[in-house]
């Protein structure tokens, strides 16, 4: 009991943000799609819509039923909440067992008569203590609205709430399985993704080319199984919830038969590579180096997904008469349309990887790293400087080998003027929505490197103008202030590149001020 | 014009917030010599030493490292000066050898010859990840960057707490060399025996504040020799009175074997007095660092 105490103070701020989003973003959106479509005849036809557009199907799944608010909450909000409960549930699962093991703090606790399994099971029964508490969360703030929104029942509140728990706790004990099997947190991290990816991927595959067995196979793909507000199917959760009590099982049994800090497979240790460089960029770079490779598979992979699925629907959305002001909401163009709302997605993405990438600088300043750098001669600001550096190049590569692929794949599989180009066009532009990212997190890095993690809220806040603000009623004059939807269409009449240039402004502007945040302040260690 | 000191600081104050860690400190190191920084835990040692670096700004009091204001131009300054710090946290996925090609390669001079022979000398295996590395070979990794790079100022900053003796009896032996080689050496150390070895002079503080500095030899003679002799046992009351007479506390007598401290001036005095009794197995040691040390912090809790 002291341990899961001990386990929860540790990881009190990442477990209390994530539930904070996760139960937040459940709540504040049950309402809006009565509010954005108060008559059934709007719903109506805006469900049909979803049903047509393949990038919707893509990224949400099939929408079924009757195309009540409740529904179409749990289909587009749904999908949203199951993914980032799956991130959430790797990066905890991670953090809470094989991170602690390698900084050493489960070696403390075991040396203290605690037996060998003990911080496992702490850890698994958090992560259970957390994925049940996400859930009772999210039903109950869906649920209040039982009755006022159409279609909302108590039943499908719940099945809605143990949909997200159940997603988040089958993924979090793969995650502690896979961290059995690799030596280091970041390869157990990476693997754990890998697997939210192809989670993610089977279910795209099973809800757009309609092989609806399929994601009887996916964590994410539950929710389309349980059907919360649209029948309730209870069966396939208690299926999960066996399901995750198994892997459990089985991690701990793995946990038995390896050594501590080690793992069932070994890590190569032993090179005689020389390392060349000359300057803060090339170190940088080779620290980067792996983590930009991951990155640029993930988002080609994802790019590639986007435009392979983009056939079928798209040539229906353009043939069907899509009529009134939910017309417009594919655009004038559905090509264009498509890749600018897939290319979003992206943007999102490498946002993340550029938070994460310049907010490296602060881990390496708080870990004294920083210090070995600037006592060989180097300028104070150069270590940030080039990690933006290092940073907006990995972007630039992951969007143009992202961007390549995806062109190369649309050209193949959907007709239209200038497909590859634009499927092009719209990932690469996304590249200074992406230098905004890294320009904040540099501001945050150099003026307080304590509090680089407030990098990710305006990224949420973006990501979210972006992908739900249409559907909230956010007016547009406030979502113009999210980094995502100002790439033009370069092949479009009159490309506007007004909003790229505000974006570089403010990019070059932020990194600026934190270059200059850095030279003033005294270096952060501990 | 070379500065005559490498090392100049005067009224030094660094504070964090209300708490100062450094509170008006002086510290002269003479160029070509080896300079132990003594104090005990939290003194505000590797704080000063931060300050020399230009990691941290000093509030208030000059600073002159190699006659240049680290405050202003801290790269200037590193650009000289090879630094080890006490907590050695290097990148886990390379390897010795790419952490000591990345050292190298920024500051953009090296020394590959002498590099090779101190990895030899450290029994230092370069191909292992630093994830494989313990405390000591972390801390191994940076002491062979910092003495293969040609600087002229070591700051040293508890560097050998994670060496074994025989890594330590090497370390000493390269310290010595680079001082030798006209280096100049600040080692911040609680090690006092190691201190005694080493340094020429060296700079005692506490609570942020100067106690002592100077001249070992120099601090040594300010303090008590501990004196040791055997007496027969029935002249030990009459050898205690003639020791109270000039100025000698009267030593408990351990079956005519005498332990007490002298003052420098005084040691004369009293080994005449030894020497009139015939006492045996007269030894009269210099006071160690270490009881220079005990003095300042005995009874005062860090």
């Amino acid at each position: 009991m002291t341990l899961i105490a001990l386990t929860l103070r540790r990881h009190r701020v990442a477990l209390g943000s994530w539930w904070v989003l996760l139960v937040a973003l459940s709540g504040v959106t049950v309402p809006s799609y009565r509010a954005t479509y108060p008559t059934a005849a709007q719903r109506l036809v805006a469900a049909d819509l979803a049903r047509r557009n393949v990038a919707g199907t893509l990224l949400y799944g099939r929408l079924g039923g009757g195309g009540t608010s409740a529904e179409l909450f749990a289909w587009e909000v749904g999908a949203i909440v199951t993914v980032l409960a799956a991130v959430a549930a790797v990066l905890l699962a991670v953090a809470l067992t094989r991170a602690a093991e390698d900084d050493g703090t489960v070696e403390v606790i075991r040396s203290n008569g605690v037996s060998a399994r003990a911080p496992l099971y702490a850890a698994l029964a958090v992560l259970a203590m957390f994925a049940t508490a996400c859930g009772a969360g999210c039903a109950a703030v869906v649920g209040m609205h039982a009755g006022r929104v159409d279609g909302v029942t108590a039943a499908g509140a719940v099945t809605f709430g143990a949909t997200v728990g159940l997603t988040f706790l089958v993924v979090a004990v793969l995650a502690v399985l896979l961290a059995q099997v690799v030596p280091a947190a970041g390869a157990a991290r990476l693997l754990g993704l890998g697997a939210v990816g192809i989670a993610f991927a089977v279910r795209a595959v099973a809800d757009v080319r309609h092989v609806d067995g399929l994601n009887r196979f996916s964590p994410l793909g539950l929710r389309a199984v349980a059907r919360p507000f649209d029948g309730d199917r209870w069966g396939m959760l208690g299926a999960y919830l066996a399901v995750a009590f198994a892997v459990a099982g089985a991690a701990v049994f793995l946990h038995g038969r390896r050594d501590f800090r080690g793992g069932l497979l070994r890590q190569r240790d032993r090179r005689a590579a020389h390392l060349r460089i000359r300057s803060t960029v090339g170190l940088a770079g080779r620290l980067a180096r792996g983590g930009i490779v991951a990155w640029t598979l993930a988002v080609a992979a994802v790019g590639t997904l986007f435009s392979a699925m983009g056939s079928g629907v798209l040539e229906q959305s353009r043939g069907g008469d899509v009529g009134g002001f939910l017309g417009a909401q594919l655009g004038a163009d559905p090509v264009a349309g498509y890749f600018a709302y897939t290319a979003t997605v992206l943007g999102v993405l490498v946002s993340a990887f550029a938070v994460l990438s310049v907010a490296r600088t602060a881990a390496e300043e708080l870990s004294g790293r920083t210090d070995h750098v600037l006592a060989t001669g180097v300028r104070r600001w150069a270590p940030l400087a080039a990690r933006v550096v290092v940073t907006a190049a990995g972007a630039a590569a992951v969007l143009l080998v992202a961007g390549l692929l995806s062109g190369f794949v649309a050209a193949r599989v959907i007709d239209g003027a200038d497909v590859a180009a634009r499927a092009f066009g719209y990932v690469v532009g996304q590249w200074p929505a992406v230098l905004v990212a890294a320009g904040w997190t540099a501001l945050l890095a150099g003026w307080r490197p304590r509090f680089t993690w407030l990098a990710w809220v305006p990224l949420v806040l973006s990501a979210g103008l972006a992908l739900l603000g249409q559907l909230l009623g956010v007016p547009e004059r406030v979502r113009d202030l999210g980094t995502f939807h100002h790439v033009p269409d370069l092949l479009g009449d009159h490309p506007h590149l007004g909003g790229q240039a505000v974006l570089l402004a403010v990019a070059a502007g932020t990194t600026l001020a934190g270059l200059v945040a850095v030279t003033r302040r005294d270096v952060t260690t501990g | 014009m070379p500065a005559e000191h490498a090392v100049a600081v005067t009224g030094l104050v660094k504070r964090f917030g209300r708490f100062r860690a450094v509170d008006g400190l002086d510290l002269n190191v003479r160029v070509g010599e080896i300079h132990g920084f003594l104090g005990p835990n939290g003194a505000g040692k590797s704080t000063t030493l931060r300050v020399l670096l230009g990691l941290y700004r000093a509030t208030a009091g000059r600073v002159r490292v190699l006659g240049l204001d680290p405050g202003t131009g801290a790269a200037a300054v590193t650009r000289r000066v090879s630094y080890v710090p006490g907590e050695v946290n290097l990148w886990p996925n390379l390897t010795g050898r790419e952490v000591l090609d990345a050292l190298a390669g920024l500051r953009g001079r090296r020394d590959p010859a002498a590099e090779r022979g101190l990895v030899d000398d450290f029994a230092l295996d370069v191909r292992k990840a630093v994830r494989t590395y313990s405390k000591g070979n972390r801390q191994k990794v940076l002491l062979v960057a910092a003495f293969a790079a040609p600087t002229e100022l070591l700051v040293l900053d508890e560097p050998t707490s994670g060496l074994d003796p025989l890594m330590e009896d090497v370390f000493q032996r390269h310290v010595r060399a680079a001082a030798d080689a006209g280096r100049t050496v600040l080692l911040s150390s609680h090690l006092l025996a190691e201190a005694e070895k080493l340094c020429h002079s060296v700079t005692i503080i506490k609570d942020g504040r100067l106690v002592e500095s100077g001249g070992l030899t120099y601090l040594r003679h300010l303090s008590a020799s501990e004196v040791t002799a055997r007496v027969p046992a029935d002249l030990v009351p009459a050898v205690a009175e003639r020791l109270a007479a000039v100025g000698v506390a009267p030593p408990p007598s351990d079956g005519g074997t005498l332990r007490f401290s002298v003052r420098r001036e005084r040691v004369p005095a009293v080994l005449g007095i030894l020497a009139t009794v015939d006492a045996a197995d007269i030894t009269c040691t210099p006071a160690t660092l270490e009881q220079l040390f005990m003095r300042h912090y005995s009874v005062v809790p860090a």
